[in-house]
């Protein structure tokens, strides 16, 4: 039979997310924490990000993603977090049971608290339905970046590069340091999708350029990529007609990531239809009483440093054991935003609001509207998709009254990368 | 000297069909395929449906022998150990015009439980069907099943009862030598054998060619398809067909076993076996599939695919002996309903040798192919057993899709094998789910190389130019000759 197992919090997925939420709810005195990690290892996708640029804002020093790992993994150690690794959670139920296996067998958590942090997944080809031949030598850029850092082999030669979002132009770099040749970063938007840091120390110093409202018509070869036709496009994303054939035998793909929400639709969590994740509030609550999410299965973070500090606001939700109250606002976007969460705000003392710009914006400004009266705003000289917008939620004056409050940004159109 | 009985040459779903038909007799079978594989060539893409007798052709011999399919499918899938989706079809009528041709299909199906049915009885059994039907066609008895699952059975049936299926042989020429012929591959090997039966599919006229035969023309036609994520299962229950026209069933909606949704196909002549999708291409389909049902979840893509049919000018099967060789039966045009007719064709082949005197004496130790378990589809007792029996059933290796460790191993030690990336998805469908292989295909060469003996670096997708990664040094060295 199936093993069953009494738990006070279980963490679904060992990543930046998971381990701050599992050392989160021990410190705030749970006991009883399990920590689940399909991989062998801790870490997540931290390990395969071998690249400098993690925990300037948390830790105030540069690490790489393996050593920013480490030091949660060191912090769990001295915890009694249980965890299990090589073990992948299958379903997740209303009632908080959670099914996961492993080499031992299947086990049956009976939680009373599930945390989900289950990370996102990249974009894939049949997703923007990139037409032509379907050969060898397709990678989404994560794959292709844990091929290169983990195992040691490289994707091929000659790499042409689609989207210009943080992995695709970290792996830019990692590509040419290593003799492969990247003909071109493509980007169908006219702005970079990325942090504006990537496009210069990845791009700029190495002088791969960078093609923006471009995008890859197809794919030609027919067992390995033989080439891509790439080709300039309108703003709506649609072909100009303007066209040429890029001779290569890779080509990355770095078109977007999306949360991992397929468990949580099991157990029937409300989804925000704008970013894919769970609806949560500021402590990271989900709609649903017994519910957690944290990291990029809430929406896709551009720093893990926010992953982390999002994840270590669970554990005091989980400690003061309160029963659920309904959120006093619920914020929508209105305008100029591609996503933001958390949708739902409880006290509005503390935690952030984080937003993502839907195009590249000057003088702009981001306003809270609540029945029809803004009563705050910031001002914002530059922002860009490929950064969020972070407000402090302890700097805004709530007003009384609870209800729906609409998000605003505008400003003056601004389609340049720098 | 080893001489086979017959040589089947092509391991698609007619060839794997014969050799597993020949099977039951005792005869030494062999199967002869150019691909690394069973099941790259046209077999592999295509809707997967079984049509029912109100979808046969009168007159013609591919009608012929898709009728007398009709009849093994409920032995063939028990011995393959094969469940396809039992799900029947709608047909639908968009006008009075086209609502008369429903009665002749049902005229034709002549199957008792099917019947003509309202725009309110369609909208019953289907309510997300576009609500400006003038009038449906229900058939019960159209199944669909997934054409790499079938021909992979046909191939491992026919393995299990002694067929010699060898992988990589391309048959270039075939001469008489004594009472046999003499078959040579691109690669030097020589078999000898008393007939061959040329199944190649697209290559079936060059094939014959190649052996002295000219056969007319093929013509190829590409239907482009959209695969769509198994949370859609459920969204619609049958296969929904438009109402056919001379050239083609049209663009439909299926669901699959698997439990994805299958749109498509469009029908375009192309160049060859052009595989490719287009732009305009997959716009027609989604087009074509709107006009079935307005809010068909395209949000919801998981791949593309496109698939092409090889057709003679008269569009029917063409199946006969060489005019030059007696002993060389050639197989061509076979396009839609090749899959569905598998079997007669399998039996009408049988036939056909017999009357140049293959002896088809049926044997008594006729194995049953045990497929292998899914783990996704076993309850939790049931994985819980599989761990404990061995721990690597507890081991997920694609999450999309649930494939654990003990599948994948399976699926290496098979007969025929997976050796490649495409063989493997075929087999346990790891690369096949939403995230298309960006997960499992970040972890599976290592266990390629640990479990299959097939190093990371000679590790391939298909075909032997489709390598999957490069070592360090095979980089470097090109980037200094750059």
């Amino acid at each position: 039979m199936p093993r069953s197992v009494d738990a006070e919090v279980v963490v679904i997925g060992g990543g930046p997310a998971g381990m701050a939420a599992a050392l989160s709810a021990w410190e705030w005195g749970a006991r009883r924490v399990f920590l689940l990690e399909r991989n062998p290892h801790l870490g997540g996708i931290l390990n395969q990000c071998i690249h400098p640029g993690f925990g300037l804002r948390l830790f105030g020093e540069e690490l790489t993603g393996p050593e920013y790992a480490e030091r949660y993994i060191e912090a769990l150690e001295k915890t009694g977090v249980e965890v299990l690794t090589d073990t992948t959670v299958l379903e997740v139920g209303e009632d908080r049971r959670v099914v996961a296996v492993n080499r031992e067998g299947v086990w049956i958590f009976h939680a009373r608290t599930v945390v989900f942090a289950v990370g996102c997944r990249e974009r894939t080809r049949g997703m923007i339905r990139l037409p032509g031949t379907r050969p060898a030598g397709i990678f989404t850029a994560g794959c292709a970046q844990y091929l290169v850092n983990i195992e040691g082999y490289l994707p091929g030669r000659r790499a042409v590069i689609l989207g210009s979002g943080d992995i695709g132009l970290i792996m830019a770099r990692r590509l040419t340091l290593e003799g492969v040749k990247v003909e071109a970063v493509v980007e169908i938007r006219p702005t970079l999708s990325g942090l504006l840091r990537n496009y210069v120390q990845c791009l700029l110093d190495f002088r791969i350029p960078l093609l923006l409202s471009h995008t890859v018509l197809e794919v030609l070869g027919k067992e390995r990529v033989e080439g891509v036709v790439v080709g300039k496009v309108d703003e709506k994303g649609n072909p100009v007609g303007e066209k040429r054939l890029l001779p290569c035998d890779t080509l990355l793909l770095s078109v977007g990531l999306v949360p991992e929400s397929e468990l949580l639709k099991k157990s029937r969590i409300p989804l925000c239809p704008l970013s894919g994740g769970p609806f949560v509030d500021e402590d990271f609550a989900c709609d649903v009483p017994g519910f957690f999410a944290c990291g990029n299965v809430v929406g896709v973070f551009d720093l893990v440093d926010y992953v982390t500090e999002s994840a270590l606001r669970i554990g005091r939700r989980i400690g003061e054991a309160e029963g659920y109250t309904p959120p006093r606002f619920v914020l929508s976007p209105l305008e100029g935003v591609a996503a933001l969460f958390p949708q739902r705000i409880r006290r509005g003392k503390d935690g952030f609001l984080y937003v993502r710009p839907k195009e590249g914006l000057k003088k702009a400004r981001l306003s809270l509207i609540h029945n029809g009266r803004e009563f705050h705003s910031v001002a914002l000289p530059l922002c860009r998709p490929g950064e969020m917008i972070r407000l402090d939620l302890a700097r805004v004056p709530w007003p009384e009254e609870k209800g729906e409050v609409q998000v605003v940004l505008r400003g003056e159109k601004h389609v340049d990368v720098l | 000297m080893k001489v086979y009985d017959v040589a089947v040459v092509g391991g698609g779903v007619v060839g794997c069909a014969i050799a597993w038909y020949l099977a039951h007799c005792s005869l030494d079978i062999l199967l002869l395929e150019k691909q690394e594989d069973v099941c790259c060539g046209v077999s592999k893409a295509n809707t997967g449906i079984l049509h029912s007798r109100s979808y046969w052709t009168p007159g013609t011999l591919k009608g012929e022998v898709h009728l007398r399919s009709l009849s093994w499918f409920e032995r063939a899938f028990r011995e393959l150990g094969l469940s396809p989706l039992r799900c029947g079809a709608l047909t639908l009528a968009f006008s009075r015009e086209e609502a008369r041709h429903l009665e002749v299909l049902k005229k034709r199906g002549a199957i008792a439980e099917a019947a003509i049915l309202s725009p309110k009885e369609v909208l019953a059994i289907e309510p997300r069907v576009n609500p400006e039907i003038h009038a449906g066609y229900f058939d019960p008895e159209t199944m669909v099943i997934s054409p790499f699952a079938l021909t992979i059975a046909l191939a491992e049936g026919a393995a299990l009862n002694g067929v010699e299926i060898c992988c990589g042989k391309e048959v270039v020429a075939a001469e008489p030598s004594g009472r046999f012929l003499r078959i040579r591959c691109g690669d030097g090997t020589v078999y000898h054998a008393r007939f061959l039966v040329n199944c190649a599919g697209a290559s079936a006229v060059h094939l014959a060619r190649n052996l002295g035969d000219s056969l007319p023309p093929l013509s190829f036609f590409r239907g482009q398809y959209f695969v769509l994520d198994r949370e859609c299962q459920g969204f619609v229950r049958c296969v929904l067909y438009p109402v056919p026209t001379e050239k083609s069933k049209g663009i439909l909606v299926a669901p699959t076993p698997e439990g994805n949704l299958l749109l498509g196909p469009n029908f375009e002549p192309t160049q060859g076996e052009d595989t490719a999708t287009t732009r305009k291409g997959l716009l027609e389909v989604e087009r074509g599939v709107q006009r079935l049902v307005p809010d068909v979840p395209l949000d919801r893509v998981i791949t593309t695919f496109s698939g092409v049919r090889p057709t003679l000018p008269e569009r029917d099967f063409l199946i006969a002996f060489s005019p030059s060789l007696p002993c060389v039966l050639h197989l061509a045009g076979i396009e839609s309903p090749g899959l569905t007719a598998c079997f007669g064709i399998a039996e009408y082949v049988g036939e056909l040798l017999a009357r140049r005197g293959l002896p088809l004496r049926e044997r008594n130790d006729f194995r049953l192919r045990v497929p292998s378990r899914a783990f996704r589809e076993c309850s939790l007792e049931e994985r819980e057993c599989l761990i404990r029996e061995d721990p690597d059933w507890g081991k997920i290796v694609c999450r999309c899709e649930e494939v654990t460790l003990a599948e994948v191993k399976r699926a290496l030690r098979a007969n025929p094998p997976a050796r490649t990336l495409d063989g493997l998805k075929r087999r346990v469908r790891v690369f096949a789910g939403r995230c298309q292989g960006s997960f499992c295909g970040m972890h599976l060469p290592r266990i390629l190389e640990n479990e299959g003996g097939i190093p990371v670096h000679g590790l391939r997708k298909s075909g032997p130019g489709s390598f999957y990664v490069l070592r360090r040094d095979e980089v470097a060295a090109y980037a200094e000759v750059r």
